[in-house]
């Protein structure tokens, strides 16, 4: 195993559940090891070429690693140990923490307006277009954002796609049940807002939001995973035999 | 029998602290290569008893190289102890059986 042929390795931690992060030291200190290895038996009067071949020898073969990396489930990242907590819950969870906060910058735009500036919110085109582009974010990115991050982790991380598929339709659906909006008026209070979470998803628009949701960013999720489950279903990537050291 | 690896390295970080390679080096000096393993199999062993608290890690520059130093933790010593003790009553009980036969 020489660092040009750590090419596989990555890849091959990454489907057995080993964090990037932690990829990333593992093949920094086996190629520092290698090198090292390279060095003393360089010293001892072998040529690069020899110390190269008993180096590769002396580290072991990728299977190895890859095997012993495997039995050891502690090695695993939070997101493989926890699939349904890093897919399903942290998105829910996302999402709502995006909702609110929207809601929240609308309610604290109107404030704003009213009682620092001095502008009643009922003739303010701009407050319009923020307390819009709110109720936007909170309706129709929060989901998106929420999803789409679970979406990039899994793929990033080789995730099995079960989770992030019931995570992405999760989301999709609670979204869609949200509303919000603030209605402006003439009197004080000079406006009322409005945020809640109902069932059933109502009307053209709730099923658009479901859609919005699914479509861009379930589908180019599963165009893109699918053909690495294809690949490790029919075998293309077969796992190393178990050789643990321990 | 199983220990054996985790008994062998916690024992040497447990007199000084080293990088992977410096304790694959010690391990075959001092176990006259007794103990032979694919050295790259060493570090999945180090982090995962890193990951349960046995060792500690720090990053250290020496010579333009990043060089992770692992170190024994109170937890690692406790541990140490506990396959220490396995360990001599296992030899223990071989070497009675050797000895009467």
């Amino acid at each position: 195993m020489s660092p040009k042929r750590f090419a596989s390795l990555p890849e091959r931690l990454l489907r057995a559940g080993v964090s990037p992060r932690r990829i990333g030291r593992l093949l920094g200190e086996i190629e520092a090891h290698f090198d090292d290895l390279v060095t003393e038996l360089q010293a001892s009067g072998l040529s690069r070429a020899e110390s190269e071949a008993r180096a590769e020898e002396r580290l072991g073969s990728e299977d190895a690693l890859v095997a012993d990396v495997m039995a050891r489930p502690e090695l695993r990242s939070w997101a493989r140990r926890w699939p349904w907590a890093a897919f399903v819950v942290f998105p829910l969870v996302g999402f709502a923490l995006l909702f609110v906060a929207s809601i929240l910058a609308m309610a604290g735009a109107v404030g704003l307006w009213d009682h620092v500036l001095g502008i009643a919110p009922m003739n303010s085109r701009g407050l319009r277009v923020v307390c819009e582009t709110f109720v936007l974010i909170a309706l129709w990115v929060a989901p998106l954002g929420a999803a789409g991050v679970a979406c990039l982790l899994a793929a990033h991380r080789r995730t099995p796609v079960v989770w992030p598929i019931v995570g992405c339709v999760l989301v999709a659906l609670v979204g869609a049940m949200t509303n919000a909006g603030f209605q402006f008026r003439a009197i004080a209070p000079h406006g009322m807002l409005n945020a809640g979470i109902g069932f059933p998803i109502r009307g053209v628009l709730g099923s658009l939001r479901v859609a919005a949701t699914l479509v861009t960013i379930l589908v180019p999720f599963l165009w893109s995973v699918l053909p690495r489950v294809r690949r490790e279903r029919a075998g293309q990537a077969p796992q190393a035999p178990r050789q643990a050291l321990e | 029998m199983s220990g054996i690896p985790e008994l062998v390295v916690l024992r040497l970080l447990a007199a000084r602290e080293m990088y992977g390679y410096e304790l694959a080096r010690t391990i075959r000096e001092t176990t006259s290569e007794a103990l032979s393993l694919g050295e790259g199999v060493l570090y999945p062993a180090l982090h995962a008893m890193e990951s349960r608290g046995l060792l500690r890690t720090r990053s250290r520059a020496v010579a333009g190289r990043t060089r992770v130093y692992y170190a024994i933790t109170p937890r690692g010593r406790r541990r140490l102890e506990v396959l220490r003790g396995e360990w001599r009553r296992i030899a223990g009980g071989v070497e009675a059986v050797l000895a009467g036969t």
